[in-house]
């Protein structure tokens, strides 16, 4: 087992263990979930470690013996903060209040927007029965396209282009209804903004 | 892509049923790199935005060819007759601007009269000068360090000894990366070049590859003796036309020398597969985005083996130590980084080229040695994109890993890129933060939300809050996956520090 010290908290961990793993809820995260590989795009569950250079992602970084956390460290916050920051402002508007993006954002109060520009042209594809894909609201987290190739072993997603442009499609972008999809709606389970969503929860509101 | 201009579904599935990739999988790949991105007409025309290019010509040349030639960058005419695309960089920043009709690469003066007339003829290769009596990379590679080998134990002692610097930018120990993938269990190792690094304004890895293959072909074959690899990948541009034929005749000559097998793949037009997990994507067919590490690629590298990647110049040092030990080696500059190192300069110079150096010199010196600038130097950028720029007044910083640091600028992968006298410094901003921007891989939010962020503010004409393009300098920075997002504020930082007037700050 390996000691560490999490914000003044004595923690004994098997090795391997990731920082984000044994520090748990207290450490906030937008492209995580425990049921997959962790991604380290997000840069949201950045902590402060002693001796470290600067914030280190608790998502990807394992633990080492004797290694100090601190999860409130004011640079790591103020980056998080930042990167959710940028992440608002790439939106149409704000996300619904019950998605982890609007929760993150209030954990971090996420002030207004500092660098406004480009956001992400509506693209909408509604021709599957169950499953809604509103591209502007994709993040890039990657999380729908490893729940599809992780968890569900269909590999029906892609992440497509890059930098700014970076988006998600189903098949060679021709909707779910097209692709290798078998609905098992995976990725509208671990989706943080309803980018993807059930059709039916898209039609009440 | 080649025969019809642009790639299909029926491509896509093609491709998928080849590699065994799901379909998503090939169509992620077929939108993220610049050579299947852009739709190419019978005539395919690109015109290098590269740092050197913009230094010689700012953008006109660009303006110029989209006029002259009725397109813009990345349009195709209707009947399909002609494209023209950006491409970045071409590797010919000694007679920038550059310009690319097929596979001939035209540049200097006329090169943009002569690919609007049709007539593009192939542009001069740099001159390559040594300042040793022998040099130790711009010798051609003739095997004589591999035939001197002795034990894989003695070599990689050897070359831990010597303290070899990687070249590419970060500077990693070499002995210390091969001895991370000698020590693994796995009896299968894997060797790869980085031919892919695309650094604007670099010309180095092009020299090396194009003029000298046999040499970095001994140094991946020491590099695998080293560690127990018996295999070598060699990811090379596809903005180098002229490099892959010169490898590929090469490996063929290199089997009367060693067993070590040679594996040359050409990358498809993407900056950050410069990065060495984004490399091992692109060399296995997949998108060239960046890997959260661990696991590094000592452990887990292509295929799953333990892979040493190493940069082009670090790799043509290894048969110089081999053969003359590490003493001699850390002897060819003294007190300072052991070794030499290539050098190269853009066309503001009076004398461009490739100039072997020892470490040590300072940055006046290396101008002097090429001619300096007649049009006066306003700043340097040493190294590539991610580099600080370095303003005339510190010109007797000593060109080392130290020194360079403390400038807030790096030795970086040895470009030297002049900006002379009368550069709008706001323009290279914008210019650096563009390129930034659109290489940016995507995966990490900061860098492709941020970059894209900073580069609107450079470009929409108005002032630039300070306080809060500070605080976006920081959240690349130190939010950043890899060195691309967490790179680009070093040379922004620098302009703020030495040319705050002209960036227009408010």
């Amino acid at each position: 087992m390996i000691d560490i010290t999490i914000d003044g908290e004595a923690f004994s961990v098997a090795p391997g263990t990731t920082i984000l793993e044994a520090a748990g809820d207290r450490v906030p995260t937008l492209c995580f979930d425990e049921r997959q590989t962790p991604f380290g795009a997000c840069r949201v569950c950045l902590v402060g470690v002693e001796g470290a250079s600067g914030p280190v992602p608790a998502c990807t970084t394992q633990v080492r013996p004797g290694m100090v956390v601190d999860t409130q460290d004011p640079t790591a916050t103020r980056v998080a903060r930042s990167v959710v920051e940028l992440v608002l402002s790439e939106l149409p508007g704000p996300p619904a209040e019950h998605t982890e993006l609007a929760q993150v954002a209030a954990q971090l109060e996420v002030g207004e927007p500092r660098w406004p520009g480009a956001r992400h042209e509506p693209v909408h594809d509604e021709r599957h029965p169950y499953l809604a894909f509103q591209h502007e609201w994709c993040i890039s987290c990657g999380r729908c396209v490893r729940a599809c190739d992780e968890v569900q072993g269909t590999f029906a997603l892609t992440a497509t282009g890059r930098g700014f442009a970076a988006n998600v499609v189903a098949g060679l972008d021709e909707g779910f209804r097209a692709s290798a999809c078998v609905a098992c709606g995976a990725c509208a389970d671990t989706c943080p903004t309803d980018a993807i969503t059930e059709l039916s929860l898209l039609r009440l509101e | 892509m080649d025969q019809r201009g642009e790639i299909t579904d029926a491509d896509r599935q093609l491709a998928a049923e080849r590699s065994g990739l799901p379909e998503a999988a090939v169509y992620g790949v077929s939108t993220f790199y610049d050579d299947l991105l852009t739709p190419r007409g019978k005539r395919h025309v690109r015109v290098c935005t590269g740092t050197a290019c913009f230094a010689a010509a700012g953008e006109a040349h660009v303006r110029e060819v989209e006029q002259g030639l009725g397109l813009a960058l990345g349009e195709r005419a209707e009947d399909r007759s002609l494209s023209v695309a950006e491409t970045v960089c071409l590797g010919y920043c000694h007679a920038a601007p550059a310009v690319r009709d097929g596979d001939v690469i035209d540049a200097g003066p006329g090169a943009i009269e002569r690919v609007l007339a049709g007539s593009c003829r192939p542009a001069p290769e740099p001159v390559q000068v040594s300042t040793f009596a022998e040099p130790v990379l711009l010798r051609q590679g003739d095997w004589s360090g591999y035939a001197a080998r002795t034990t894989p134990e003695e070599l990689l002692a050897a070359v831990k000894a010597a303290e070899v610097r990687g070249r590419g930018g970060a500077g990693f120990p070499a002995g210390l990366k091969w001895e991370f993938a000698a020590k693994s269990p796995n009896p299968d190792k894997v060797i790869v070049a980085n031919g892919d690094e695309g650094d604007p304004g670099s010309y180095i890895d092009k020299v090396l590859m194009e003029d000298n293959p046999h040499l970095l072909l001994e140094g991946m074959a020491l590099a695998g003796f080293a560690v127990g690899a018996t295999q070598g990948f060699i990811l090379v541009r596809s903005e180098y036309p002229r490099a892959k034929p010169a490898l590929d005749r090469a490996v063929e000559e290199a089997k009367a020398y060693t067993d070590f097998q040679f594996h040359v793949i050409e990358g498809a037009g993407s900056y950050v597969v410069g990065e060495e997990t984004a490399l091992l994507s692109c060399l296995q067919g997949l998108r060239g985005t960046v890997s959260a590490r661990p696991p590094f690629p000592a452990e887990r590298g292509v295929h799953g083996l333990p892979t040493v990647v190493n940069n082009i110049e670090t790799l043509c040092n290894i048969p110089y130590i081999a053969k003359h030990g590490a003493e001699a080696y850390r002897a060819l500059s003294p007190n300072a980084t052991p070794g030499s190192k290539l050098v190269c300069f853009n066309e503001r110079f009076a004398k461009p080229g490739v100039y072997e150096v020892p470490f040590g010199m300072t940055v006046r010196e290396l101008c002097e040695l090429a001619g300096g600038v007649p049009g006066g130097i306003k700043a340097l950028q040493i190294g590539g994109p991610l580099a600080g720029i370095l303003p005339a007044s510190l010109l007797d910083t000593v060109f080392d890993f130290a020194p360079m640091a403390a400038v807030g600028c790096m030795v970086g992968h040895g470009s030297i890129v002049a900006f002379e006298e009368g550069t709008d410094m706001h323009a290279v901003a914008e210019h650096l933060l563009h390129f930034g921007a659109s290489e940016s891989c995507g995966k990490c939010f900061p860098c492709r939300i941020g970059l894209n962020r900073a580069h609107a503010m450079f470009a929409n004409g108005g002032p630039v809050d300070k306080s809060s393009l500070e605080a976006l300098l920081e959240t690349l920075e130190l939010g950043s996956l890899c060195a691309h997002g967490s790179g680009m504020p070093a040379p922004i930082r620098s302009l703020i520090t030495h040319f705050p007037e002209e960036l227009g700050l408010a």
